[in-house]
C-alpha cells in the first residue's frame, strides 16, 4: 500500500515510522483481513495492533470516503496523517483549502488523535497555533470513532462552529453578536490564507 | 535580400531594394557579415582591473578595481589617428592602439564597498529605462550558520549584502537597500531579476521574493514581499484582526490585560516560526491537491490517487525551498523549487526541482511541473523567447539566438536531443536553465547563429567563464559554410610558454559595434591577459 511506485515521481522521504513490511498491492488486506476472527495477534508482524487499526481505517475511509474531506499519511509513517478540507459551499469558507496534520498516538484507539490546522482559519474553534477543540478529540472521544468520524466532525465546524466552547471567545462572540461581520471576516481570511 | 557578398554591391541594393516587412532590421544585421572584429591587438596595456561587461546600450563599460572596492566606469571611444602619407592603409596602428586608453575613456570611479565588504564582481544589472546600474556588495559568507528567526537550516548566511542603485552618467550613487543576516546568489546575478523597473530579489535563507519597484527618481521602493504572505497587506491584515480580537466590543477598548491567543498570530512571536504553512506554499500544495482532486471524479479512485500522489509527498512539497526567480511579464513569476542541498550547491541538474508559474496580482499558482515534465520541455522547445524575457525597453535584446527564433539553434537542439541517450535525462539538462538569469546574454550580432557559426564550447553568448584553449576561435560566415569571416584568440600572440597551468578566459563584445575585449587569466594572481578586436 504505501508502495512508492507511480508516485508523483519524486524522492520518498523515509521519514521515521512503522514500515508495512509486505503489506502487497490489496487494499490493506493483509492486515484487515482477520480482524474480526477471534485469533490472537500474531507477534512475529512488525505491525503493533494501534498500526493495524490505523491502517484497517484507511482501507474504510478509501473505500467510501466522506464529501469535501481526503486525509492520506505523510511519507511511509502512518501515524502522521495530513488531512484536507475543502471549505464547503455556502460558508465563509468556501474556496479554502484547509490542510490539517493528524498524529496518531502510539495507544491509538484508546486515546484520540491530535488535529492541528497547518493554514489559517479564522474559526472560534481554531486558536492561534492551529490547535482544534472538538469534543470528540477530547472528553467524548471513544474508541469507536474513526478517523472517517473525526474528518466529517472537523467539516461540520464549517457550517455550525461551537460557540459555546470556544477556544477564541472574541470569534464566538462576533458570530453570535453579528454573524454577517463575522462572515465578511472569515471569508477575507479565506481569500487571502486558505486559497 | 543580398546577393553579392561585396560591402558596396550591398549598399546599392539596399537603396533600390526594400526588404520585405518586417525584416528591415535583419537585412540591416546582414552589414555585420561585412563589418568584423577581425583585428587584434594583443596583450594591450591596460589597467589590472575585472572587466565587468557593456551596458545594453553599448554607453558605458563596467570594471572593478583588482582590491573589489571600486567601481571604474568607461566610454568606448572609437580609435582615431591621422595619417599623412598617402598609403594609410598599410600602416601600422600607431602607438597608443596598444594602450587601452586609446579605445575607453574613463569616466569615474566610485569607491561602493566599505566596512568589510566586497564588491560582488560577478554581479551587475543595467536598467536600460533610466541608464541606472545596480551593484551589490557584501560581507563574507558564514556557512554554518545557524538557522534562526525563521531561517533555512543549511542555507549560508551574510552578515550585509547591500544593492546600490548608481546613476551611470555620472556615478551618483541614488539608492541602497541592505539585507542583513541573509542569503541571496549574487553570482551571476542568479537571486536577483530586472524587468522594466521590477526586481525581484530571492532571499535563500528566509525564502522571501522581494519584490521593489526602480522609480525615475532613483529610489528602489518596496512593492511586496512573497514568501510568509501572498499579498503585501496580509501581515497588517493579520496583526489588525488580532487586535480588534482582543477587544471584540469597542466600549471594552481600555479594559485589563487583554486576552493574547487571538486566532493567527502571537503578537510577540518572530515570523517564520508560526506554525502554519507560508502563504506561497499553501497556494503550491492547494493548487497540487486541487489538480489530483479534479482529475479523478470517483470519490474511492480520487482518495486513492491523493494518498499515492499527494500525501506521501505532502512533507517533500513543505521542504522545497524556493531557488531562483525570473519575471515572465509584469505579473507573472517563474519560480524554481528544490530541496535544500540544491539551492546552495553550484551543480544541481539531477536534484529534483520543480516550476511553478505565480500570479503576484491573483496570487494564484498558475502551472506546476516537475523538471523531468516533457510538457514543460516542450514549451521550452517551442516559446523559448517567452522566458528570456527583458522588458519593452532593449531593442538589441530582442535578436538574441535561440532555439525558438533561429533554425540553425533549432538544429542544434534537435541534434543534441537525438544524441542523448535518455530522453528524461536531456529534458532535466534543458530545463536546468530556467529560470534563466537576468541580463546573462550578450546581444552582440556576432552571436547571431543566423550570420555566424561558431564552437558554442568555446564562445557563446552566454556570458560565462570558459576554458581557454590556444586555438582562435572561429567564425565562420553561415551562409556561405566555408568563409572565415574573423578569429577571436585570447591570450598573447605567440601563445603561452606555460601550456600546462589552466587558463580561463571570458568574452566582453560591445552590443553592436565590432569592438570586444578577450580577457585570458590563469588561476593565479597574474595579471589577466587583455586582447582587444576590432575593425580595423
Amino acid at each position: 500500500m504505501n508502495s512508492s511506485s507511480g508516485a508523483g515521481g519524486m524522492a520518498t522521504s523515509s521519514s521515521a515510522g512503522i514500515k508495512i513490511v509486505g503489506a502487497g498491492g490489496g487494499g490493506g488486506g493483509g492486515a484487515g483481513g482477520s480482524g474480526g476472527g477471534g485469533r490472537s495477534w500474531p507477534s512475529t508482524t512488525s505491525v503493533s495492533a494501534s498500526g493495524k487499526r490505523i491502517q484497517r481505517e484507511m482501507t474504510e475511509l478509501n473505500m467510501d470516503p466522506p464529501p469535501d474531506c481526503s486525509a492520506g499519511p505523510k511519507g511511509d509513517n502512518l501515524y502522521h496523517w495530513v488531512a484536507t478540507l475543502i471549505g464547503p459551499h455556502g460558508t465563509p469558507y468556501h474556496g479554502g483549502i484547509f490542510f490539517l496534520d493528524i498524529t496518531f498516538p502510539g495507544d491509538y484507539p484508546f486515546k484520540p488523535p491530535k488535529v492541528v490546522f497547518k493554514t489559517r482559519i479564522y474559526h472560534c474553534n481554531v486558536d492561534s497555533t492551529g490547535n482544534v477543540s472538538l469534543d470528540i478529540l477530547k472528553d467524548s472521544w471513544s474508541p469507536a470513532l474513526t478517523i472517517s468520524k473525526v474528518l466529517i466532525a472537523l467539516v461540520s465546524i464549517f457550517t455550525n462552529p461551537d460557540t459555546y466552547k470556544p477556544l477564541v471567545p472574541g470569534i464566538a462572540h462576533l458570530y453570535s453578536t453579528d454573524r454577517a461581520k463575522h462572515d465578511e471576516l472569515a471569508a477575507e481570511w479565506t481569500m487571502r490564507f486558505a486559497r | 535580400m543580398f546577393k553579392s557578398n561585396n560591402v558596396t554591391a550591398r549598399i546599392f541594393q539596399r537603396q533600390i531594394c526594400t526588404p520585405a516587412p518586417g525584416t528591415s532590421i535583419y537585412s540591416a544585421r546582414r552589414f555585420y557579415e561585412n563589418i568584423v572584429p577581425s583585428c587584434t591587438i594583443y596583450d594591450v596595456e591596460c589597467p589590472d582591473q575585472s572587466f565587468r561587461k557593456f551596458t545594453e546600450d553599448g554607453l558605458y563599460l563596467i570594471s572593478f578595481s583588482r582590491n573589489h572596492q571600486e567601481l571604474i566606469v568607461y566610454r568606448p571611444r572609437w580609435l582615431s589617428f591621422s595619417c599623412k602619407e598617402e598609403d594609410c592603409d598599410t600602416h601600422g596602428l600607431p602607438l597608443k592602439a596598444k594602450k587601452f586608453e586609446g579605445f575607453f575613456t574613463q569616466l569615474y570611479t566610485v569607491t561602493l564597498a566599505s566596512s568589510g565588504e566586497l564588491i560582488c564582481k560577478d554581479f551587475f544589472l543595467y536598467s536600460e529605462t533610466y541608464q541606472f546600474g545596480l551593484f551589490a556588495t557584501s560581507t563574507a559568507q558564514i556557512h554554518d550558520a545557524p538557522a534562526v528567526g525563521g531561517a533555512v537550516q543549511g542555507v549560508p548566511s551574510v552578515e550585509k549584502i547591500t544593492f546600490h542603485l548608481l546613476r551611470l552618467e555620472d556615478g551618483a550613487v541614488l539608492d541602497e537597500r541592505v539585507f542583513c543576516n541573509d542569503y541571496v546568489n549574487l553570482a551571476h546575478s542568479m537571486g536577483v531579476f530586472l524587468y522594466d523597473d521590477l526586481l525581484a530579489i530571492v532571499s535563500l535563507r528566509y525564502q522571501r521574493i522581494h519584490i521593489l519597484q526602480v522609480r525615475e527618481s532613483g529610489n528602489l521602493v518596496d512593492v511586496q514581499t512573497i514568501g510568509e504572505f501572498c499579498h503585501e497587506d496580509d501581515e497588517l491584515f493579520l496583526y489588525s484582526n488580532v487586535q480588534s480580537m482582543m477587544n471584540p466590543d469597542k466600549s471594552k477598548l481600555h479594559e485589563g490585560p487583554v486576552n493574547h491567543v487571538a486566532n493567527g498570530l502571537h503578537r510577540n512571536q518572530p515570523v517564520g516560526e508560526t506554525p502554519f504553512l507560508t502563504g506561497i506554499k499553501q497556494r503550491l500544495l492547494s493548487f497540487i491537491f486541487q489538480g489530483i482532486w479534479n482529475e479523478e471524479t470517483d470519490p474511492s479512485l480520487r482518495m486513492q490517487c491523493l494518498k499515492k500522489k499527494f500525501y506521501f509527498h505532502f512533507q517533500d512539497y513543505v521542504d522545497l525551498i524556493i531557488w531562483k526567480v525570473q519575471f515572465l511579464d509584469r505579473h507573472h513569476l517563474l519560480i524554481k523549487f528544490g530541496s535544500v542541498d540544491g539551492g546552495v550547491s553550484r551543480n544541481a541538474d539531477n536534484q529534483p526541482a520543480f516550476f511553478a508559474v505565480y500570479n503576484m496580482e491573483t496570487t494564484e499558482i498558475v502551472a506546476f511541473y516537475q523538471n523531468s515534465t516533457d510538457e514543460l520541455y516542450l514549451l521550452f522547445e517551442l516559446f523559448c523567447d517567452h522566458f528570456h524575457v527583458s522588458g519593452k525597453s532593449s531593442l538589441h535584446m530582442n535578436f538574441i539566438s535561440t532555439h525558438s527564433n533561429n533554425i540553425h539553434a533549432l538544429e542544434q537542439l534537435r541534434s543534441n536531443k537525438n544524441k542523448a541517450c535518455s530522453f528524461s535525462q536531456f529534458v532535466k539538462k534543458m530545463l536546468s536553465s530556467l529560470p534563466f538569469s537576468c541580463q546573462s546574454q550578450s546581444p552582440s550580432p556576432y552571436f547571431d547563429q543566423s550570420l555566424f557559426r561558431y564552437d558554442e564550447k568555446l564562445i557563446s553568448a552566454t556570458d560565462r567563464h570558459r576554458q581557454s584553449t590556444d586555438h582562435p576561435i572561429k567564425f565562420i560566415s553561415r551562409r556561405q559554410p566555408n568563409i572565415l569571416k574573423f578569429k577571436i584568440k585570447t591570450g598573447p600572440e605567440a601563445g603561452n610558454t606555460d601550456s600546462g597551468t589552466k587558463k580561463i578566459s571570458s568574452f566582453i563584445f560591445h552590443p553592436f559595434l565590432p569592438l570586444a575585449l578577450s580577457i585570458q587569466q590563469t588561476l593565479f594572481l597574474q595579471p589577466a591577459v587583455v586582447n582587444i578586436h576590432f575593425r580595423r
